[in-house]
């Protein structure tokens, strides 16, 4: 669904994605983890081109975004949803609004926008919150509303940069199970971006473990059992973390 | 009513109604080309979605040297260009030139501030959505400043009035015109003070409503 081809990327002097391939396979949960300046965001940020990259090629549902004219590329945005760790919500619109406004980008004939907004809320289960605005939710329930945003347009693929970061244990799940509820009955492939080792185990089906603005390793972390202890996904990440803290 | 104000009253409603026109076409020089510039500061900026170095410079060179001037001399160094468009650099149509050109840079730069203050966040969601320029400013940038840009606007009529008391130098008229020739040179003390009180009223009304309409519809 997703392959990077040698991507780079630099800034100024730091090279924050170096020479990265990875494909993402349909109806993944797939993970991407790493200490904070390892490069996943960015790499993220790179599958729609939020990030220009300096060399390589992003392909995303057999159309390489990196050709495509700027028309073309807001096309293809429209099936690649994305939410993120502040939600980035409209403040100034209510949760109906702030799903309709996706389906008004999309050109959705105006008769079908409603039901497919009230069809979106009822999916994340908010449609009793219609007519709040953010600042009256909770931070679950915000990125609730995110990913309702991001559903209104069918997308193939849902990129999440740190979904959970600045939500609370609980929230954390309930924003978890939405995802997971999304890949499983709308067949959605998930990227999710984390540095909570907690949402990796919980939902992904693999993980890429980055450090250094690299790929160090992808693994499936299903099913669990089969590989030896010292391939879990865990063990790397935590010796990675070591390594780094060694270094610095 | 005290007995002056009946006296002069047929001037006094002429020279608000001067004040009106005079502060009313800067309004809309604000509304009609001061927001698009400072929307286009805000988008040419580093960094921003419509980077451009060369629009954002001279942009921000001319605003920032239509803001340097005295005002009273950008009055008149205008005289010739004032000429030009409207055939003559005396009158309250005269006048209303040179307001309404240090309206636009004005509230062009008040508009630029209130753009910078919304997340940048909200932004990068919206271009992920796939949204165009277009649609991101009038979808997402717009309604996030909304009371920002309207207590931009509130401040920016405030420094219109005061700007068009001095238009008199032209014979724009207006309240602070007939101020100073009736009240002040003619030694009306008493009337000035009315004529004051009068900009003092205008200038809380629009205070006034400029807070409650933004306190309104600021949903943050």
């Amino acid at each position: 669904m997703i392959k990077l081809h040698q991507l780079s990327k630099k800034y100024e002097k730091f090279e924050a994605i170096q020479s990265v391939s990875l494909t993402v396979n349909k109806g993944e949960i797939h993970g991407i983890i790493g200490a904070s300046g390892a490069g996943k965001s960015t790499l993220l940020r790179l599958m729609n081109l939020l990030e220009m990259p300096d060399t390589g090629e992003v392909e995303v549902d057999g159309q390489t975004l990196t050709k495509l004219k700027s028309r073309e590329l807001r096309q293809a945005r429209k099936s690649i949803g994305m939410i993120f760790q502040h939600f980035n919500l409209v403040a100034n619109k209510t949760v109906y609004e702030n799903v309709l406004v996706s389906l008004e980008l999309s050109n959705v004939p105006r008769k079908e926008r409603p039901g497919e907004v009230m069809e979106c809320l009822r999916f994340v289960g908010l449609e009793s919150l219609m007519g709040k605005y953010p600042a009256q939710l909770s931070g679950g329930q915000k990125q609730r509303v995110a990913i309702a945003r991001a559903l209104a347009n069918k997308p193939k693929v849902l990129l999440c940069d740190e979904p959970t970061s600045s939500l609370d244990p609980n929230t954390t799940a309930e924003v978890l199970g939405v995802l997971e509820n999304v890949n499983k009955s709308l067949g959605v492939t998930i990227v999710i971006v984390s540095h909570e080792m907690d949402v990796i185990k919980s939902i992904c089906t693999k993980v890429t473990v980055m450090a250094n603005g690299k790929v160090y390793e992808t693994l499936a972390t299903k099913p669990q059992g089969i590989q030896k202890m010292d391939n879990h996904p865990q063990y790397f990440v935590e010796q990675l973390i070591k390594e780094q803290m060694d270094h610095a | 009513m005290p007995e002056i104000l009946i006296q002069y009253q047929a001037e006094i409603v002429q020279s608000v109604g001067e004040t009106f026109v005079m502060v009313g076409v800067s309004i809309l020089a604000a509304i009609l080309v001061g927001l698009p510039v400072g929307t286009l500061l805000f988008l040419c900026r580093k960094g921003s979605i419509l980077e451009n170095q060369f629009v954002f410079s001279t942009l921000n060179l001319l605003v920032n040297i239509i803001r340097s001037f005295p005002f009273l001399l950008l009055v008149v160094f205008l005289i010739p260009f004032t000429r030009i468009i409207i055939g003559t650099a005396i009158g309250t149509a005269a006048a209303t030139v040179p307001l309404a050109i240090i309206a636009i840079a004005h509230y062009s730069r008040l508009v630029e501030q209130s753009l910078l203050d919304v997340p940048r966040g909200v932004i990068e969601a919206a271009i992920s959505m796939g949204a165009s320029v277009r649609q991101v400013i009038f979808k997402f940038l717009y309604v996030e400043a909304r009371s920002g840009l309207v207590l931009g606007l509130t401040t920016s009529i405030i420094s219109f009035i005061s700007y068009s008391t001095i238009m008199g130098v032209v014979g724009g008229g207006g309240i602070g015109d007939f101020a100073i020739r009736y009240g002040y040179q003619q030694f009306k003390t008493e009337l000035m003070m009315y004529m004051i009180i009068i900009m003092v009223i205008f200038v809380q009304l629009i205070q006034f409503t400029g807070m409650t309409v933004a306190r309104r519809i600021d949903k943050r």
